[in-house]
């Protein structure tokens, strides 16, 4: 796929190099883990014997944490969206479109590209997690499979909502647009999943919902190996459930997008 | 390719935008190996839609072309390999340095790094911009920025370039650089050059062969002095000190157009002027007629172009002075 380094390597240095955006980027997770944390700490209303029960924890931050951490995937997947349609209306994109590349791998860098950003928006995120009072807590542990299917659930997520984005903005030629459709779809898409609550907080239709929404499944897959440490029996099964549903979207994702980056792209 | 093979050969190419604008309604042109082609049209004639097409940026939505033997639609990839393309509008990226955005665009090319850095510099350092290529784009002036797009479609050392309006919205001393860099590379690298314009002097100073397009088509292709030619007017001007001369000097042929602008001034109308000459040089020294003033204009190309498409391109420059001046906040931005 001629054409996806160089782009890629392009697409990362314009972040590294941008401090503001770059420095944004990091704090946005941070801020997010330390005001849900706070704010939303259930912990100082109920009772520690209905938190474990519900929750599975008494530190909300621990029950949250794969759902901030898919949520920060979607909000920065938007990038992917919105740097398209600066590449239409800044000129470059009639340079990719007159180079020897594939047409797709000019999408699919802003696809790699976004997800480097939100792996380590990631580990930055975890890591304030891990340090603020009341925080994170491991007390069961982690295992190898645990961190393998955090960090390929966080994949799969930026890989498909960078898709879906730059599948939205591919033939865009105003940022307005995609702000809209964006303002339209993220926050249902995070408070119509299991992101922040259990489902047994919710009522049966929205349960049902959110059980469609990939931003459920990547948040309690997470949540399952936070929670438990080591997976097995019916939990296990759940999460690899999730991880399957996240796959299948993943390749599905990535076959529409290059199908239709191929054909479709203009400047 | 074959020797008598044409670089760039199309086939009544047509494109109709969607809402139904027939930009270009089918064009057929040859371009020869080593020939700068101007494209001369008003705005909105279909210069850059042609372009585009060649260039296999847009698809046509009839008709066929074939870029160094390649169809642009079958084989669009391969001719993206040979050709180098100049936008009309900028295409760097002006939070990458000058000489990062050719880097950029050569690995396009799978030209390795070093090599690659090599001919930048060679490149930056044609166009006199060898101190700048270290530094940002968005720190460059419009005619830093345009030299800058010239030498990007370079890097690969293209069999042909397609310079789409270079010198637009540059003022006239930039623009002549200009053309003193685009011969350059013709000269250095022998490239097939297709070159669009709607400045007049632009493609009589640089061009081989013309094409003058309007409405989508072409309506004459020739050498600057072919089209001259073909207005089948040379004018002539002789004034005298007296009437008695220039009555005289008004017999002259039959066959001219002769026309009296002012008093004892004649102006005749001749086919072409260098072989008449001659013949009225002989005629006024049998006559003993001696004129106080006496010159040949051949016609410029503002005149072919009002000729051929019915109106002056210059009708066209209020529009084109709010492009240009569009064309510059977008560089400077
Ligand atoms: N993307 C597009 N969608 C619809 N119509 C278009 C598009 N691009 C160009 N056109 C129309 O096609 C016609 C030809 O445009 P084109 O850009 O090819 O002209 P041009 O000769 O390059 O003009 P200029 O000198 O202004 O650059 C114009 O009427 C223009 O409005
Ligand atoms: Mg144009």
């Amino acid at each position: 796929m001629s054409g996806l380094l160089p782009l890629t390597g392009r697409e990362l240095k314009k972040w590294y190099r941008n401090m503001v955006f770059f420095i944004t980027g990091l704090l946005q997770p941070i801020f997010w883990i330390a005001l849900f944390g706070s704010a939303f700490d259930i912990a100082k209303f109920l009772p520690h014997s209905a938190l474990e029960n519900t929750f599975g924890t008494t530190s909300y931050i621990t029950f949250i944490i794969g759902g901030v951490l898919t949520s920060t995937s979607l909000f920065t997947a938007l990038f992917s969206g919105t740097s398209i349609i600066f590449d239409r209306r800044l000129g470059n994109m009639a340079r990719f479109l007159v180079s020897p590349i594939h047409r797709s791998s000019i999408v699919f860098a802003k696809v790699l590209s976004t997800t480097v950003r939100i792996l380590v928006q990631a580990v930055i995120l975890i890591g304030v997690a891990f340090i603020i009072p009341n925080g994170l807590i491991l007390s069961n542990g982690i295992s190898l499979l645990g961190i393998f299917i955090i960090t390929a659930a966080l994949i799969m997520v930026a890989f498909s909502f960078s898709s879906i984005f730059s599948i939205i903005a591919i033939r865009l030629k105003r940022q307005e647009t995609i702000f809209g459709i964006i303002n339209l779809i993220n926050l249902p898409l995070l408070f119509a999943s299991y992101a922040l609550f259990p489902p047994s907080f919710m009522p049966a239709w929205l349960r049902n919902v959110a059980a469609y929404n990939p931003v459920s499944w990547s948040s309690q897959a997470i949540r399952n190996v936070i929670l438990n440490g080591t997976l097995t029996g019916s939990v296990l099964n759940s999460t690899l459930e999730y991880m399957l549903y996240l796959l299948l979207l993943t390749i599905f994702m990535l076959v529409l997008v290059y199908f239709v980056s191929e054909k479709e792209i203009r400047d | 390719m074959h020797k008598d093979e044409y670089v760039i050969e199309t086939d009544k190419l047509a494109k109709t935008y969607p809402g139904g604008i027939k930009a270009v309604k089918g064009i057929d042109m040859k371009i020869q190996r080593g020939q700068i082609y101007g494209f001369l049209g008003p705005n909105g004639a279909g210069k850059t839609t042609t372009i585009k097409m060649l260039s296999t940026s847009i698809k046509p939505t009839s008709g066929t072309a074939r870029v160094m033997g390649y169809d642009i639609s079958k084989d669009s990839m391969k001719v993206r390999k040979v050709i180098g393309v100049v936008p009309q509008d900028l295409t760097t990226d002006e939070d990458l340095k000058g000489i990062e955005n050719m880097e950029l665009v050569g690995r396009f090319y799978d030209i390795p790094p070093r090599e690659s850095r090599k001919k930048a510099e060679e490149l930056l350092d044609l166009v006199d911009l060898t101190e700048f290529g270290n530094k940002y784009v968005s720190t460059y002036s419009g005619g830093m920025r345009k030299r800058l797009e010239l030498i990007v479609g370079l890097i690969h050392n293209p069999k042909v370039l397609f310079l789409d309006e270079p010198t637009l919205g540059l003022d006239v001393q930039t623009r002549t650089k200009m053309w003193e860099y685009i011969r350059k590379v013709k000269e250095e690298f022998g490239m097939t050059i297709v070159l669009t314009s709607h400045y007049l002097e632009e493609v009589d100073e640089l061009a081989d062969i013309i094409s003058i397009i309007d409405h989508g088509q072409i309506v004459v292709t020739g050498t600057p002095e072919e089209l001259k030619n073909s207005l089948q007017g040379d004018i002539i001007e002789a004034t005298f000190s007296d009437s008695m001369q220039s009555k005289k000097f008004g017999e002259y042929s039959k066959s001219v157009d002769v026309t009296y602008p002012k008093e004892n001034v004649v102006r005749m109308k001749v086919k072409d002027s260098d072989m008449e000459v001659p013949h009225i040089m002989k005629y006024m020294s049998d006559n003993n007629l001696s004129p106080i003033r006496f010159s040949i204009s051949k016609p410029s190309l503002d005149q072919v172009f009002l000729d051929y498409t019915g109106r002056e391109i210059r009708e066209e420059e209020a529009g084109d002075t709010r492009k240009a001046q569009m064309n510059m906040r977008r560089l400077r931005k």
